[in-house]
């Protein structure tokens, strides 16, 4: 799938067509999507003199949305120089250039002051970053005391996931370290988080897995000799994944906490 | 007057959603009218001083028809307008200063005999020695004012009566691609495909988009709609297109109670032959010639796309169809998808296409490029290979990366369209109609208003030299009414004939022919 992305746009990379092909192939998705970043974020409770940190911001997509249905000022941070690019061009062409802005940095060591943020958003990227509680560590650093983080991402109990999942890094970075959600509140509680409230959202992870596997398909028709057997070792993973989740021991979840 | 008994205020039955203008069925003198909700259904309702109160569901999922008012985009002016306004839609026809919409695609009816009798025909054609066949220079002018009107028109259909049984037709698909008009489309039978292999090769050259009544399978639904047992020749007909190379869009009129349990197998037949791209349902129009029918029972797009995802339940749901905003978004609903050896990935399942035809909701659209595309995909004007829009590649003069070359191939087209009649005719649709009737004499009146209003009559009685009668639609209430005539459509003789005077209302009069 992503060697189908990079043949178009080699093509053309600046054209918008192209972009709207990239969409057709394969785009960046997470869970629930923007219905349920909306939800989320809404439970910051900022408003437009705030500034919140997107802390693996990727192409920018979940900050836009933070600015854009907050009224706040947006600092997303993210290690990949061309997603910080990427999402940079992506802010100035919605006209949000003012109000977001992406800093390449390490979730671990935030290029941010202590107690400089009023809301913290990371989405599906905890589960990427090695050091968990180092990131969490610094997440209180940066927030301001009384100000709320937004958590969401894949959760696991990791000893009862199938063996092929467990193997699963190269695929989906998401899967191969996720926690119980337990571990990750209790993660957050000896940074200095209070948790306020846990919410499963499994159902928006199995649309997810549905979507992935509509795009894998499409690529195959695409790509089909391109690709070889990927697609079907990508199918294969994502129907494990599906039984995963359906048995309990894989799913999507969010946590609210406050920085005591 | 007291409304009800005891004291106690009633709740009415109804949410009241709209006040319009329709015509009365019977005698066609413009109306108020007005839109209600009962019991989830849409419903039209007016009252004809003379004729008295009529009521036809218009879309038989309200929830539905809610959500898709928002799919309503802006109109385009076009370069050209033939009519002045002075006695208001629908009169005026067309096309008339307050129109909102330009003409995605134009139809010319090039001539009213055909090589079928079929008991369902809205342009009441056939074996008739009395109708017209338009001449070289008729449509020669009739392409030439639909250019003036459009500048580059998207596509023109060459319809009927039985287009290709014209001695002209070829001429007629070549002196229209001459024109520069993007796509040509002959609206068949397929009789003549079926059976002639040179006319065929001659079509093969010229490559027009072949659109093929194809209403089913049974044996039952062929006698009861087109008279006949064609489905040896349909196959034939198909046949001889993938062997010219010619793509096909199956068109099937679906009318309850004769073939709508056929319409999954009709799209699961497209995808699979290899001349077909597309598939079309459209719910029988009541005008012209047609079956008996309970006005409050009919089809509507509502039905047609539950129907056809409850028959292929493991390819569709309902969110896979995308109402058309180019028109009023409750006429037409399309779905695209791709084909793969498992069956079909429908596209809304790859983009949120909603997230860009929403033009009410006071959102940013993520790129307006891709919408621009869609706009095209998602249109009255679309034709199989439609979504070359979003493929091809503007900036950079490529029209297409090698890597997406292969997915055109696997795009199929599913169109749903419910055409108004005079039951159900509402002044609100009809003003952003996309779909014009180009007249010899150089007008473009919408579709359904030139079924339903009495343009057809009236060209067709301009054009042959013989009177002609206005039609009724055959409808269970106004059975007392009417009589045949001689096309095999309705008449109400007793009110188009004597003379009476046209009904006063306080909107309009009707038609004068």
């Amino acid at each position: 799938m992503r060697a189908a992305q990079t043949d178009v746009k080699s093509c053309c990379a600046a054209a918008y067509s192209s972009q709207a092909a990239r969409y057709l192939l394969g785009d960046s998705f997470h869970p629930g999507g923007p219905a349920l970043t909306s939800k989320l974020i809404r439970r910051l409770e900022v408003g437009a003199d705030s500034t919140v940190v997107d802390v693996g911001s990727g192409p920018g997509t979940s900050a836009l949305q933070l600015a854009r249905e907050l009224g706040c000022t947006v600092i997303g941070v993210e290690l990949s120089p061309t997603s910080v690019a990427a999402a940079t061009a992506a802010a100035a062409e919605a006209g949000l250039g003012e109000r977001v802005r992406f800093l390449v940095g390490d979730a671990e060591a935030l290029p941010l002051a202590a107690a400089s943020m009023d809301g913290a958003l990371c989405e599906c990227a905890l589960c990427t970053f090695p050091d968990k509680q180092a990131a969490a560590d610094e997440f209180a650093r940066v927030l301001r005391p009384g100000a709320r983080l937004v958590l969401a991402d894949v959760v696991a109990e990791p000893e009862r996931l199938p063996a092929e999942l467990r193997s699963l890094a190269a695929w989906v970075a998401c899967l191969a370290d996720a926690r119980p959600a337990s571990e990750l509140s209790a993660l957050m509680g000896k940074s200095g988080f209070v948790i306020k409230h846990v919410e499963r959202h499994d159902d928006g992870l199995a649309r997810l897995l549905k979507v992935v596997d509509w795009h894998l398909r499409a690529a195959a028709l695409v790509a089909g000799d391109f690709l070889g057997d990927g697609v079907d070792q990508g199918r294969e993973l994502l129907r494990a994944a599906d039984e995963a989740l359906r048995d309990g021991c894989l799913g999507y979840a969010s946590i609210l906490a406050r920085r005591a | 007057m007291a409304l009800a008994e005891q004291g106690r205020r009633v709740d009415r039955d109804e949410v009241f959603l709209e006040y319009t203008k329709s015509i009365c069925p019977v005698c066609k003198a413009v109306v108020d009218a007005e839109v209600n909700i009962r019991d989830n259904r849409v419903l039209l309702r007016k009252r004809c001083p003379e004729h008295g109160r009529f009521e036809a569901l218009v879309y038989s999922d309200a929830e539905l028809y809610m959500r898709q008012l928002r799919f309503n985009k802006p109109g385009t002016l076009p370069l050209e307008l033939q009519t002045e306004v002075e006695d208001g839609c629908p009169l005026d026809c067309g096309i008339c200063p307050e129109h909102k919409q330009h003409s995605c695609l134009g139809v010319i009816e090039v001539n009213t005999a055909c090589n079928l009798d079929c008991p369902i025909c809205f342009a009441d054609s056939g074996h008739q020695p009395d109708g017209y066949s338009l001449t070289r220079e008729q449509v020669a002018f009739m392409l030439d004012t639909f250019v003036a009107a459009e500048g580059s028109p998207e596509v023109i259909q060459f319809s009927g009566g039985e287009p290709t049984i014209h001695p002209e037709i070829l001429g007629f698909v070549a002196m229209a691609q001459q024109r520069g008009i993007g796509r040509v489309m002959i609206n068949t039978n397929g009789i003549r495909l079926a059976k002639d292999r040179r006319f065929v090769a001659e079509l093969a050259r010229l490559k027009p988009d072949i659109y093929l009544q194809f209403d089913g399978f049974e044996r039952q639904t062929h006698m009861a709609i087109r008279g006949q047992d064609l489905r040896e020749l349909k196959r034939r007909a198909l046949d001889a297109c993938a062997s010219a190379g010619l793509e096909v869009t199956l068109v099937a009129a679906v009318e309850r109670g004769v073939n709508e349990h056929e319409l999954g197998e009709i799209v699961r037949f497209g995808v699979a032959h290899p001349a077909v791209r597309a598939v079309a349902c459209q719910p029988v129009t009541h005008s012209g010639r047609h079956l008996a029918f309970d006005p409050l029972e009919r089809l509507t797009n509502a039905d047609v796309m539950r129907l056809i995802c409850a028959q292929i339940p493991e390819w569709f749901v309902l969110d896979d169809f995308v109402p058309v905003p180019c028109c009023f978004p409750s006429c037409r609903s399309m779905s695209y998808m791709l084909v793969d050896g498992e069956g079909v990935i429908p596209f809304t399942r790859l983009l949120a296409v909603e997230d860009y035809l929403d033009y009410v909701a006071n959102r940013i659209a993520p790129d307006p490029a891709v919408r621009q595309a869609l706009e095209t995909m998602f249109s009255s004007s679309a034709t199989p290979g439609a979504e070359r829009a979003l493929l091809a590649c503007d900036a950079c003069g490529i029209d297409l990366p090698d890597a997406l070359r292969n997915i055109e191939q696997h795009f199929f087209m599913l169109v749903v369209q419910d055409f108004q009649d005079a039951y159900t005719l509402n002044v609100r649709q009809l003003m952003k109609c996309c779909v014009a009737e180009i007249t010899p004499d150089g007008r473009l009146i919408p579709f359904c208003a030139y079924n339903s209003v009495g343009y057809r009559e009236q060209i067709r009685e301009q054009l042959s030299g013989v009177a002609v009668e206005p039609v009724v639609p055959n409808a269970l209430p106004l059975q007392p009414l009417l009589q045949p005539t001689r096309y095999g459509s309705r008449s109400a003789p007793a009110t188009s004939r004597n003379g009476r005077p046209l009904p006063a209302t306080n909107i309009g009069r009707r038609l004068e022919r």
